[in-house]
């Protein structure tokens, strides 16, 4: 972070490649589905990264202080959206290639079609489940669930106390609980 | 990634539910995303270099107009009135109309 504050590209560089898919995939599932809106914010959230890197205070993890940039701009972005009133005109797709960018998920080797088939279809559920939740919500499960973050962490990124994150969790949980009944039973 | 809680997670989202979730990961970043990220980043250092040089070469002409704007108001605030009427003219003005009426009814044999 030093070399980032001093101005150095590469170092920048390397500090993206390590934590794109992180800040992408975060962006991705609180705006609800990949494209090219979803790619700005998390260019923002790098491009914030680079003028703020003088600010960090290394008493910190990197990764808290990271995603509380990124929850700042997504947080801007929706509520801009939702003011223009044009969320529902999310485009899912690459403006550039015309490619569904939801290809870009992570690899189902050995699978056959079939199982293939199920995977798409159990992850359309979850994304589907996942974006009807409340944005405060949506948040503290993603980053206690793909990010690993323990409960102090996703306070301090969101704000809010620990009782708070927690109960925001516990909502968040029955509702997917309701919404994903048929696969949970399934998958038991 | 791939940093998910697939273990018993009681203040989480339970042991099933984190399951069926870690089925369904979020995307990864696109390939080209670094390079992008630097490209744009570079543009924008581009348009902050052209604006400084825009303020700079037009700087004499912004100086000019600052000047102008401050001697008009400067010279405005002189040309106006600024002696107000004291209460003391006020009053001996409204002493003499209350006389010249007095006076007048005096005259009229009111």
């Amino acid at each position: 972070m030093a070399r980032v504050a001093s101005g150095d590209e590469e170092a920048f560089r390397q500090l993206i490649e390590r934590h794109q898919d992180r800040v992408y995939g975060t962006v991705v599932r609180m705006m609800g589905g990949a494209g090219p809106e979803a790619e700005e914010v998390a260019q923002d959230v790098f491009l914030r990264v680079w003028r703020s890197a003088g600010t960090f205070r290394g008493d910190g993890k990197f990764t808290t202080w990271l995603m509380s940039v990124t929850r700042n701009q997504i947080f801007t972005r929706v509520g801009r959206m939702k003011r223009r009133a044009d969320i529902d005109a999310f485009d899912p797709v690459n403006a550039e290639t015309g490619e569904s960018m939801m290809e870009n998920q992570p690899e189902r080797a050995g699978l056959g079609p079939s199982d293939q088939l199920a995977c798409k279809e159990l992850e359309e559920a979850v994304t589907a489940a996942c974006s009807q939740l409340p944005d405060n919500q949506r948040l503290v499960v993603h980053l206690r669930q793909y990010e690993g973050m323990e409960f102090e962490e996703i306070g301090q990124v969101t704000g809010l106390s620990l009782t708070a994150v927690k109960a925001l969790m516990f909502r968040a949980r029955e509702t997917l609980k309701k919404k994903l009944s048929g696969y949970l039973t399934a998958s038991n | 990634m791939g940093n998910q809680h697939s273990s018993p997670d009681q203040e989480g989202l339970g042991e099933g539910l984190g399951n069926l979730l870690g089925k369904a990961p979020p995307p990864r970043a696109p390939s080209w995303f670094a390079a992008k990220t630097l490209a744009r980043l570079r543009q924008e250092k581009e348009e902050d270099q052209k604006t400084v040089s825009l303020w700079m070469r037009w700087r004499w002409v912004w100086a000019a107009g600052t000047a102008a704007v401050v001697a008009g108001w400067i010279l405005w605030q002189k040309s106006e009135p600024h002696d107000p009427i004291s209460d003391r003219a006020v009053f001996a003005a409204l002493d003499a109309l209350v006389e010249q009426d007095e006076e007048n009814r005096w005259w009229a044999g009111l």
